[in-house]
């Protein structure tokens, strides 16, 4: 019988070979590759390069489109603003010299520093601000990243070169947050910027080097890897120390840790619990835990509401009734919580805002405080009609239906996890079943705006103008229709919030915005529509081998730094010499191995065509 | 399996000698089986395209959320952006857009990069057929050459210790091999200093071009995430090939083989290797058409700057056009792939042209 083929001999042959070449090239390629490398490496060092890790991956260089951290870390530092933030987070002179206010409030008379010259060697003048500003009024596509920031103005112009002139329709007591570096609006060169109004749109602003004033000047962009930055030798604020800056993004914050470690990157943040713990035995590493400038909360649903008062959603009535989230408040011992999921690296939640800024930090009283007290939210609960049913589940009075709410929690966050648990545990000690849901995070985000939820984990920041976080809490921020999402966080409405939060915004003495918010933040408090659990810190590091002076400030009792400034940190990094002589001899250590690994193979080989054939041999 | 095959009649064997096309019939035969399998491929391209839109139509997200989670937003902004992505248009015109786009040649626009998806495409293809096509290249002839060794010798020495090895791979989750393999390698353990890098495709700040010093760099980078993907799906085509050539050995004419005195070495490559490979080719295509997809796991733990990485980022959104942009392009090309296949199986498998 003939046997069939399925190629001609002298092919199989060929392909075979192939397949032996390719193999072993591969093998022996990687080997000579981890040989060889090392020594092709750039040394971080010699180069003055300040190597960090980005916040996220970059998307655009368009400051008008721009919404991912790693994007506006780039512009903040390209692009100059009217103020810029001191180390305690303080409003300061930077484009704008200096400035006024009208006897009404409306008028801002902005002096801006003459003699500064965009990259390109063309002046920054007021007309450049004027023009930013007016193109976000005007341009729809220009106001989609920073829209909301000029809301309140009525007009923006330049009368000269060094005098810029901003009426709003109301006072407006956080103007001079409205353009500061990486969080408010960048101003961009006139001349350059008007040629793409056309096609704003698309416009990634990936042309280097990108025409801009700043600390440092964009030169470079590699594809989803990472941006190169130069400093510029002649900015007024002195030139950053080190000559040039790379933002890496790792998609993987364990990878971002091992980069750390083995001196790819000599900076990152936001490190988790776990990680900052493992990374304490290196001597290399300086760890830095600043205070939180944001929280996780729990936010219990007090009855989704359009504007209009329209009821929706199918949260449970139960949370409707204020005692029941007091006393949910009461049940859960947040300490704990600190000490078990952030080994002590947090704070306890209080006040709505975060400790980063201690001008707004409010403390509860202790009369009407809702601390941890099971005792008292067992009582609480009873004495609302709330009674304990066969299994432990208290029964809602009106329903009577047993208590039991659903938790969404991050199924991408690890301490979701971890805290949910303990939740659950500490409200069925008051009667209260906990439903916990998993949920991504883009389920979750729709999940809210549809009302049908119970208890959320959420979490927010802020910078140091709390405007925007204390926005999310107004009745003007609920839902216009049971469709349409409005930027409400947890549907809470109060008429005294609201007229607090306007009065707030037309308060230009600082102590007396402080009391206002501090109002605020009181109402928030005994609603407890947001439950704040804790404030983590963020947990930084540095390679004290490469860079030294790049976090700023000294800890506070508790071992915390102050919160922390990209555009500070950046400029204030000192290179160092570092100690790279471990390249060649670790090339020299892998030559060795990649010359064993591939004797035993060549060995391997042989015993195997040697056994191939014993058969006919023998 | 050629072993459950009956014996071939004096016709067949007959037909079996003819030429695979030229002929009349046979080219008539071939455009038959091309048209067939053509209309297949293109009914499979209409399904994903629906599929692909409903899958990701009905994924629970709010993109626009999303997008300005953190950053100071008015409602007018908001209402802005939900026009401008269109999500404000009925499902129906939405998904009418969609294919009209997609016949066309237009993908979309990415929501979160701002940029056309077909560009956003064609910028990662490259490092995904990198990665790939190394890993897959690799795989394959580690697979099958163990396949083929542990196959002709069952439960010998070579035989359990790979298996076992290659199941044991297998069964690995891949995203955590990576971890392993990057915590070994990159930070450096014990006694192994730091190797290879933790991520990206090339050390920043290094100069690019086709310079040696470059080139070594890239590979330098693509040693891990390749390395993680060659340990996990090196098993697949190892034990394919390993039971197709157990398959093979109860067949008479290996005995026929051997009586012609035959050395054993000849006996498997000449014989009952060309017998036992089809079922491999079948993965071979298979993988082939799925490599442009790239691996999400393992380009996600090097991030490397490839497909599946991109496809993970629009997850994360979800970046509704990027999915369904990355989503129709890898399908098609599975098709294509497949289509392919069906075509090669033709000159490689004398059944297939008589069926």
């Amino acid at each position: 019988m003939k046997i069939p083929q399925l190629a001609l001999e002298p092919a199989r042959r060929t392909a075979r070979n192939i397949a032996g070449a390719v193999l072993g090239l591969t093998l022996a390629g990687g080997l000579a590759v981890a040989a060889v490398a090392p020594a092709a490496q750039a040394s971080p060092s010699s180069d003055s390069t300040l190597r960090v890790e980005a916040d996220t991956a970059f998307s655009t260089f368009n400051p008008f489109l721009a919404y991912f951290d790693a994007d506006l870390n780039v512009i903040g530092n390209i692009y100059p603003t009217l103020t810029t933030l001191n180390q305690q987070g303080v409003a300061e002179p930077y484009l704008a010299t200096s400035w006024t206010n009208s006897a009404n409030k409306l008028t801002w008379t902005f002096k801006i520093r003459s003699g500064l010259n965009w990259s390109d060697g063309v002046p920054i003048t007021a007309g450049d601000a004027a023009w930013t500003f007016n193109l976000i009024m005007h341009n729809s596509t220009a106001a989609t990243a920073n829209g909301a920031l000029v809301g309140n103005f009525a007009s923006v112009t330049a009368p000269n070169a060094t005098t810029l002139v901003i009426t709003t329709k109301q006072p407006e007591a956080n103007m001079l947050y409205v353009s500061d570096p990486i969080t408010g609006i960048p101003i961009v060169p006139e001349h350059i910027w008007t040629k793409e109004v056309s096609n704003l749109g698309n416009f990634k602003n990936m042309t280097f080097p990108v025409v801009g004033y700043g600390p440092w000047i964009a030169t470079g962009y590699v594809t989803n890897q990472y941006a190169t930055l130069t400093a510029n030798k002649s900015f007024f604020m002195g030139a950053p120390k080190f000559h040039t800056l790379i933002m890496q993004y790792f998609s993987n914050g364990d990878a971002a840790v091992a980069a750390l470690r083995s001196g790819q990157i000599s900076e990152i943040d936001d490190l988790t619990a776990t990680q900052y713990e493992a990374l304490k035995s290196n001597k290399d590493i300086q760890l830095v835990p600043s205070v939180s400038n944001g929280w996780t909360a729990i936010e219990l649903n007090p009855g989704a509401q359009t504007q209009s008062g329209k009821h929706f959603g199918n949260g449970n009535p139960a949370l409707q009734d204020p005692r029941v989230r007091d006393a949910i408040e009461m049940a859960i011992n947040k300490q704990e919580l600190v000490t078990k999921i952030w080994d002590g690296l947090a704070v306890a939640g209080a006040g709505y805002l975060p400790p980063a800024y201690p001008q707004f930090q409010w403390t509860p009283p202790a009369s009407g405080s809702l601390a941890y007290d099971p005792a008292k939210a067992n009582a609480l609960l009873t004495s609302a009609g709330y009674k304990m049913g066969p299994n432990g589940i208290r029964i809602d009075p009106k329903t009577h239906q047993p208590v039991v709410l659903r938790l969404g929690i991050h199924s991408d966050e690890t301490s979701d996890a971890q805290m949910a648990p303990y939740l659950q545990e500490w409200l069925h000690a008051i009667g209260i079943g906990v439903d916990v849901q998993s949920m991504s995070f883009n389920e979750l985000n729709a999940e809210l705006p549809k009302g049908d939820w119970d208890m959320l984990s959420d979490g927010w920041g802020t910078g140091p103008d709390p405007t925007y976080l204390l926005s999310i809490q107004t009745c003007g921020d609920l839902p216009t229709s049971t469709t349409a999402a409005g930027n409400t966080d947890a549907f809470f409405c109060n008429k005294s919030y609201d007229n607090l939060f306007s009065q707030q915004s037309t308060e230009f003495a600082p102590a007396q915005r402080e009391q206002t918010i501090d109002q605020m933040q009181q109402i928030l408090y005994q609603n407890a529509v947001d439950v704040v659990l804790y404030y983590p810190d963020n947990l930084g590091a540095v390679r004290t081998t490469d860079a030294k002076d790049f976090f700023y400030g000294k800890p506070n009792a508790q071992g915390f730094y102050p919160q922390q400034n990209l555009f500070i940190n950046w400029s204030s990094a000192t290179p160092l010499a570092s100690a790279d002589a471990s390249s060649s001899s670790s090339a020299a250590v892998w030559i060795v191995i990649a010359i064993v690994v591939v004797a035993a193979l060549a060995g391997a080989a042989i015993v195997i065509r040697r056994r191939s054939t014993a058969t006919e041999r023998e | 399996m050629f072993s459950t095959a009956a014996p071939l009649s004096p016709q067949e064997l007959v037909a079996l000698e003819s030429p695979p096309t030229g002929g009349g019939s046979g080219g008539r035969d071939f455009l038959s089986y091309l048209a067939r399998k053509l209309a297949a491929a293109v009914v499979s391209f209409g399904g994903l395209l629906v599929v692909g839109f409903v899958i990701f139509s009905l994924m629970p997200s709010d993109p626009v959320a999303a997008l300005t989670r953190g950053h100071v937003t008015s409602a007018k902004q908001m209402a802005f952006l939900i026009k401008q992505l269109g999500l404000n248009q009925p499902v129906w015109e939405r998904f009418g857009h969609f294919v009209t786009n997609t016949l066309t040649g237009n993908l979309g626009y990415s929501w979160q990069f701002q940029t056309p998806v077909s560009t956003l495409i064609a910028q990662r293809l490259w490092p995904t057929l990198l990665l790939m096509g190394s890993s897959t290249i690799v795989s394959v002839f580690l697979g099958m050459w163990l396949g083929i060794r542990s196959g002709w010798r069952p439960g010998s020495l070579l035989d359990r210790t790979s298996t076992g090895a290659a199941i044991t791979l297998w069964s690995v989750p891949t995203f955590w091999l990576g971890i392993i393999l990057l915590v070994v390698f990159s930070t450096g353990l014990g006694p192994i200093p730091s190797l290879f890098p933790a991520g990206g495709m090339s050390t920043p700040g290094t100069a690019g071009g086709l310079t040696p010093a470059h080139v070594l760099d890239i590979a330098r980078h693509l040693v891990l995430p390749c390395l993680t993907l060659v340990l996990v799906i090196f098993a697949q085509y190892q034990m394919i090939m390993r039971s197709s050539m157990i398959d093979e050995q109860g067949n008479a004419y290996l005995l026929t083989a051997k009586a012609k005195g035959l050395r054993d070495d000849d006996v498997r490559r000449k014989h009952v290797v060309p017998n036992a490979l089809l079922p491999s080719v079948t993965l071979i295509f298979l993988q082939v058409g799925g490599m442009i997809s790239g691996a999400i796991t393992v380009e996600t733990v090097y991030s490397w700057p490839g497909l599946g990485y991109l496809t993970y980022q629009a997850l994360q959104i979800p970046d509704l056009p990027l999915l369904e942009g990355t989503f129709i392009v890898f399908s098609a090309s599975v098709i294509i792939f497949n289509l392919l296949a069906d075509l090669v199986y033709r000159y490689l498998d004398p059944r297939v042209r008589r069926a």
